[in-house]
């Protein structure tokens, strides 16, 4: 890969270097076989110096006058000839150099250097990125701040302009290329030994499809985080052994019945995503009679969801294509969009989803129901984020952000893999269950607890380690003690731990500790510090761990 | 037959002929050694070097690696001779024989070069 810069420019330097070589031998030889007179009126002759640097100072058009006598008429009459000669070659030779610097191929392999440097230069964990768009940009601001490093690739041209212009810091080494491509994909990295995985959420699916096998036969022990919208692709992604797929319209189908069934876990997760652990007011969906307004994928989904929850619902199949092509606008609401509406009962009906895939369809939607029935509850599909702030002013009870919630899933599988496993968790119990969850972490760690996850060993919980590694028997309760006072406890709930493939739920103080245990913990930022110093510092633990109680 | 392969063959054994040549007589009388030849023989290890520049192959790289040894060769030879007569002005026994040594080496280099081209060329089977 190295050379073929080098090769590139030799080979056109070729024909411009034969033809300054052919056009100085000649008017060299000229100048040494043709008589001059020096200025005593003797014949000389000029010898090779004179000639090499006469000619030297003419063709690159210098000039330094007739050197070393006055030339005579048939040197002159040479001279002239020589002067075309060697100056259209000398201008030639340079002008080719000047368009190879500017030549796209010789640019397009000059960046590509600089990517594989800058590719084999990162020495922390990466993924490869496939595509740079607004998701994609999220996922990097979040997992970047988690020590994660990425690679992005995408066709376009202004795409990478704009991730330059972005200053991603640590860097972002971009590349143009088709993410299908092979040689793109190895160029990125896919087969070092600190490249994690391969994102690929674009919003063709036979592309995805394309690219998770690719990536899996060229790298089979990489992550891949791959978007499927559909049960085949999905089976076909898990029969390739992948275990992160992203289908946003499941998840938020499952959102939707955790809603209406199990609210508390409902709650636990979208906390854990980041949101607050607080039902603020609309943010449960009535039980009561749903109207799907658009039966795509999304739509799909949805019925999916209801079904299992046991909720009556009514669908009202219109198509973004089909109704754009009938009324020329994607603007409902006319009489006969009313009649359907009242058809189906509106009135009746206490909550309406618009999940088609046009913006400005779901927001009419939205806005017409809300007229005929003001006590609707509104729940809007919202495809980009650029309409967001039309959306929020059309007050809408709940709106969901596909971009958003494909970002938000993926940053958390990249870089909080124990909140992702939490989450699988929590779904297997019940709202009893969670609801006590929530009210202890509300109890212990304050209105908004924090997570952190942390691994047990040497960097991390240096102090905890040496005790360990003596033999010592050490509990998760015997460290839960504040270091100010070690009869009260600190503030803090261990939510998970994972030890080699198992996971344990809210682990019992009694569970000792081994070491490479990963734990995820909620609590207040005071709180996380102090058990960081703890686990650390072995004064701080030797206090929290004296059990004599001196 | 192919035509860039007469053209380089032709240089490159071109090179080496003319630089036999120039070296060809006693090296301690420089009237035995032509200044034009020299030059010529310059001039084409300069035109083979070019004709060598972009082969992306093992034995490309190697040809143009002899290639490069035999120009430095002659440039030095055709340096000294320069140095000689109008730097120190002062041509001894001793400057000649380093100018005819000098193209000497590259005479070999040179050889080196055509064995090599010669060798890929009897290799090929079209």
């Amino acid at each position: 890969m190295d050379n073929q810069l080098i090769w590139i420019i030799l080979k056109k330097l070729r024909a411009p270097f034969l033809v300054i070589i052919f056009t100085f031998s000649i008017s060299i030889l000229g100048m040494m076989l043709i008589p001059g007179v020096d200025d005593k009126g003797n014949v000389y002759y000029l010898n090779f110096f004179d000639a090499i640097y006469f000619v030297s100072y003419m063709a690159t058009t210098i000039g330094f006058g007739e050197s070393p006598y006055a030339f005579t008429y048939p040197q002159k009459l040479w001279v002239t000839v020589a002067i075309y000669l060697t100056v259209i070659g000398w201008f030639y030779g340079i002008g080719t150099i000047v368009s190879l610097i500017q030549d796209e191929t010789l640019k397009k392999a000059i960046n590509t250097n600089k990517f594989r440097k800058q590719v084999l230069g990162l020495k922390e964990k990466f993924y490869i990125i496939l595509g740079y768009n607004r998701i994609t940009k999220d996922i990097i601001n979040f997992a970047g701040e988690n020590g994660y490093r990425f690679v992005v690739i995408d066709k376009n041209e202004e795409k990478i302009e704009e991730l330059y212009l972005e200053n991603f810091q640590p860097y972002v080494p971009a590349i143009m290329g088709d993410a299908t491509n092979q040689n793109v994909l190895k160029l990125a990295g896919i087969g070092l030994e600190n490249c994690k995985g391969v994102i690929s959420l674009f919003e063709d699916d036979a592309k995805n499809m394309e690219i998770a096998t690719v990536c899996k036969l060229l790298n089979k022990n990489i992550d891949i985080i791959v978007k499927a919208t559909s049960k085949n692709q999905f089976d076909y992604y898990k029969s390739l052994g992948i275990k992160y797929i992203q289908n946003p319209f499941k998840i938020i189908s499952d959102r939707i019945y955790y809603n209406l069934t199990a609210p508390y876990i409902w709650l636990l997760e979208l906390w854990a995503y980041g949101h607050s652990l607080k039902f603020s007011k609309k943010d449960l969906f009535p039980h009561g009679k749903y109207l799907i307004c658009g039966y795509g994928r999304m739509g799909k989904a949805l019925e999916e969801g209801l079904k299992r929850a046991g909720i009556e619902y009514e669908i009202f199949n219109i198509k973004t294509q089909e109704y754009k092509a009938k009324k020329g606008s994607v603007i409902f609401g006319d009489e006969e969009d009313k009649k359907n509406l009242e058809k189906l009962n509106i009135k009746k009906i206490d909550a309406i989803i618009a999940s088609t895939n046009n913006d400005l369809l779901n927001l009419t939607i939205i806005n017409k129901a809300k007229e005929l029935n003001p006590k609707i509850y509104t729940i809007a599909r919202e495809n980009s984020l650029e309409d967001l702030t039309i959306f929020q002013a059309a007050k809408i009870d709940r709106i969901y952000v596909l971009e958003k919630i494909l970002a938000e899933y993926t940053y958390t599988v990249i870089s909080r893999p124990l909140v992702n496993a939490f989450i699988e968790e929590i779904r297997k119990k019940d709202n009893e269950w969670a609801e006590v969850i929530v009210n202890i972490l509300k109890t212990i760690a304050g209105e908004n607890p924090l997570y952190y996850e942390i691994e047990i060993n040497e960097k991390n919980a240096y102090a905890l380690c040496r005790r360990l590694e003596k033999g010592e028997k050490i509990t998760y309760g015997d460290i839960r003690k504040s270091r100010a006072d070690r009869n009260e406890l600190l503030k803090i709930v261990y939510l998970l731990l994972k030890r080699d493939e198992k996971t344990i739920l809210m682990p019992t103080p009694q569970t000792e500790i081994k070491i490479n245990d990963k734990l995820l913990i909620a609590a207040d930022e005071e709180n996380i510090d102090d058990f960081e110093y703890i686990v650390n510092n072995i004064y701080e633990l030797e206090y929290v761990l004296n059990k004599k109680g001196t | 037959m192919n035509t860039h392969k007469i053209i380089s063959g032709f240089f490159f054994i071109l090179a080496m002929t003319l630089n036999f040549g120039f070296v060809y007589g006693d090296p301690t009388i420089i009237e035995q050694h032509s200044a034009y030849e020299l030059f010529f023989t310059i001039i084409v290890n300069l035109i083979a070097t070019i004709l060598k520049l972009g082969d992306k192959t093992q034995l490309g790289a190697v040809l143009l690696a002899t290639s490069l040894v035999a120009d430095l060769q002659l440039l030095a030879s055709a340096a000294v001779w320069a140095v000689a007569l109008y730097g120190v002005q002062k041509f001894t026994v001793t400057t000649s024989v380093t100018i005819v040594s000098l193209a000497g080496g590259a005479f070999l280099a040179n050889l080196v070069s055509v064995i090599l081209f010669i060798g890929d060329t009897l290799k090929s089977k079209r």
